[in-house]
């Protein structure tokens, strides 16, 4: 199933250590994982596992003390900010467990931001935005602010923010953590249709057994390594 | 980076708090509008100022080097010769308007009972009070006439010191160029009052041909130059200089010790207030900006994630700050607009300065560059204000602000 020709990201031996005052606290010790294009993926294991953490530095927005990440068949271990940056603009989508928006910005135009911080030109921006506002059920929101949707709107809002740009993964921590049963299901759901719809590969920490029931491979983890390794069976 | 969309969030962004926003730019438009009122009336004075000095001394003074730099021994030692010639000449360049001779010399007035003394200036009356204009009050009596000969005006204070009203027969005595002691009989034609109470106790104004005769010379002492427009003066200066060799030619602002000592001062005040204003708009703006940066930690965070450079945040916060800057820099330059046309419909009158014995109407300049600079600095003070806030908080590791609470 992995293959370093087509992984989307493969993460080697990553060691990460976080410092608590005097003590070190290990959070990966060698942990190596190939996540496929189209594929959903999901990482579960008890608080302080590693989970956030590989989201963390899937997503380029921490650094490992000694391992290799590969994005896209690239080595992007040691990129400086800006490198980073870009590469996260251009092709990694974020899903937050609070779902992050911006309060002042209306639907369309949290969705919008990436394209807009991409450069993408505006008829074009319009077109995608409304294509993907369709695809997750909020077209006729797209004037709204956020603080007038419903959690689950809000957090569909999110999913669309994280597919706009088209991006090779998207990280996902507790997407759900925050939804109530039935709206948890929903969005699920929709992530799943969109992650097989748009190619994407999905990397989400959760809690949720209906998260993971979903998931097309389940990494359980525990103490910073990588314990075991199950791929679902079809829904 | 910079496009309507950006506006539109930075503006977005200051409406959050709006109580905190509208502290920030009431204080950014105080602060503006203090500036342009206090710079204003500044202008408004400097100009008054120029005016009077360059009505006072021409707006160029040609004299012979010595008159400059040099006391004189006897009466006119160092006057100028054939002066009409060189009125002549004067006139022939285009720039000039009128040249007025001036005899300046002192002695002793005399009503028979008292004596004192007087600062006397022979002049070209007609010429001279046209272009004295509201800068000399006549308080009793006319003003000279040119083909007069005999008459005297006085300073108020002399006037009264001499108990002297136009109609008076007083004495001038003085010095002639040969040293000897001349005496001769005038007439009060009106009493003057220039608003400095000290030139007023003694000043004497005729006309050249009496203090000439007075005096027993045919010079004068210098030239006073008027220009048709005031900005001309310096290039005039040059083309004057160049075409009088032998002769010294100064320009109003080298006499005009008054003005220069009250623009120093005015300068120094207005400046350090200007420079106060700006710290505490910084202050102002630096803290409203921290607050709201604070409170969007985390937000800074998850547009981070979502690939904006900090450098995109910094312009972004900056932008906010050029909102909160230029929507107070804006307020208060209306503000001040405000109190300058009110000023202009509802006169104030300030008391007499030190030294003068006149009031003046409290006006404040519309100085366009004044308010442009002003609303300029405001808007740059409050970006870089902004900008200085953000720059640690953009640049914070991810991680760190997205977990901040």
């Amino acid at each position: 199933m992995t293959s370093a020709n087509t992984a989307v990201l493969r993460l080697q031996g990553l060691h990460k250590t976080y410092r608590l005052g005097v003590h070190i606290v290990p959070a990966l010790q060698g942990v190596d994982l190939d996540v496929l294009p189209g594929e959903m993926l999901a990482l579960t294991g008890p608080s302080g596992s590693g989970k956030s953490t590989i989201l963390n530095l899937a997503g380029l927005i921490d650094q490992a003390d000694s391992g290799q990440i590969h994005f896209a068949g690239r080595d992007v271990s040691h990129l400086d900010e800006t490198a980073a940056t870009l590469l996260r603009r251009d092709a990694i989508g974020f899903i937050f467990q609070s779902f992050n928006l911006v309060p002042v910005m209306t639907v369309a135009d949290n969705v919008d931001y990436p394209l807009l911080l991409a450069g993408v030109a505006a008829p074009e921006r319009r077109q995608r935005v409304q294509a993907v506002l369709h695809s997750v059920g909020l077209a006729e929101h797209a004037a709204h602010r956020p603080d007038a949707l419903s959690g689950g709107q809000r957090q569909r809002v999110a999913i669309a923010r994280a597919l706009v740009k088209r991006p090779r993964l998207v990280i996902a921590d507790e997407p759900t953590a925050s939804l109530d049963s039935h709206t948890a299901e929903q969005v699920l759901d929709l992530m799943r249709e969109r992650c097989h719809a748009e190619g994407a590969a999905f990397l989400i920490a959760t809690h949720d057994a209906r998260a993971v029931r979903r998931c097309d491979r389940v990494i359980a983890l525990q103490d910073g390594r990588i314990v075991t390794t199950e791929e679902a069976l079809p829904c | 980076m910079l496009n309507t969309r950006w506006l539109k969030f930075a503006w977005l962004n200051t409406l959050r708090n709006r109580r905190r926003s509208a502290i920030t730019v009431t204080i950014a438009a105080l602060g503006t509008s203090a500036i342009l009122v206090a710079g204003g009336f500044a202008i408004y004075t400097y100009e008054g100022l120029a005016q009077s000095a360059a009505r006072t001394t021409g707006h160029l003074i040609v004299a012979t080097p010595a008159q400059f730099s040099q006391d004189e021994d006897t009466p006119l030692q160092h006057g100028l010769d054939d002066w009409a010639a060189l009125k002549a000449k004067l006139l022939a360049d285009p720039a000039v308007r009128s040249v007025l001779p001036r005899l300046e010399f002192s002695g002793l007035i005399s009503n028979g009972e008292k004596s004192t003394v007087m600062l006397a200036v022979g002049i070209s009356p007609d010429d001279e009070f046209a272009v004295k204009g509201p800068f000399l009050t006549v308080n009793q009596g006319d003003v000279l006439a040119g083909d007069e000969r005999g008459a005297v005006m006085l300073g108020e204070g002399l006037a009264r010191s001499l108990k002297a009203t136009p109609g008076s027969s007083l004495t001038l005595l003085t010095s002639t160029t040969e040293g000897a002691l001349n005496a001769l009989d005038v007439t009060v034609k009106g009493v003057v009052s220039t608003g400095i109470a000290e030139l007023d106790k003694r000043l004497v104004y005729t006309d050249v041909a009496t203090a000439q005769r007075l005096i027993v010379s045919q010079r004068v002492s210098s030239l006073g130059v008027y220009l048709n427009r005031m900005e001309a003066t310096p290039a005039a200066q040059a083309r004057l200089k160049a075409a009088l060799p032998g002769l010294e030619v100064q320009t109003w602002l080298d006499q005009a010790m008054f003005y220069r000592s009250v623009k120093g001062l005015y300068d120094r005040i207005f400046g350090a207030l200007g420079l106060i204003i700006g710290v505490i708009v910084l202050f102002v703006v630096t803290n409203a900006m921290a607050m709201a940066i604070i409170e969007r930690t985390r937000e800074i965070g998850t547009l981070r994630a979502l690939g904006t450079l900090p450098r995109q945040l910094v312009a972004s916060f900056s932008l906010e700050g050029m909102v909160l800057g230029g929507l107070g820099a804006g307020l208060g330059a209306l503000v001040a607009l405000g109190v300058s046309l009110a000023l202009l419909v509802f006169p104030v009158e300030m008391p007499p300065p030190p030294g003068r014995n006149t009031g003046y109407p409290l006006q404040i300049a519309l100085d366009l560059p004044l308010y442009a600079g002003t609303v300029l600095a405001m808007v740059v003070l409050a970006m870089l204000a902004s900008a200085l806030v953000a720059r640690r908080s953009v640049n914070q590791p991810v991680v760190d602000a997205l977990a901040h609470v």
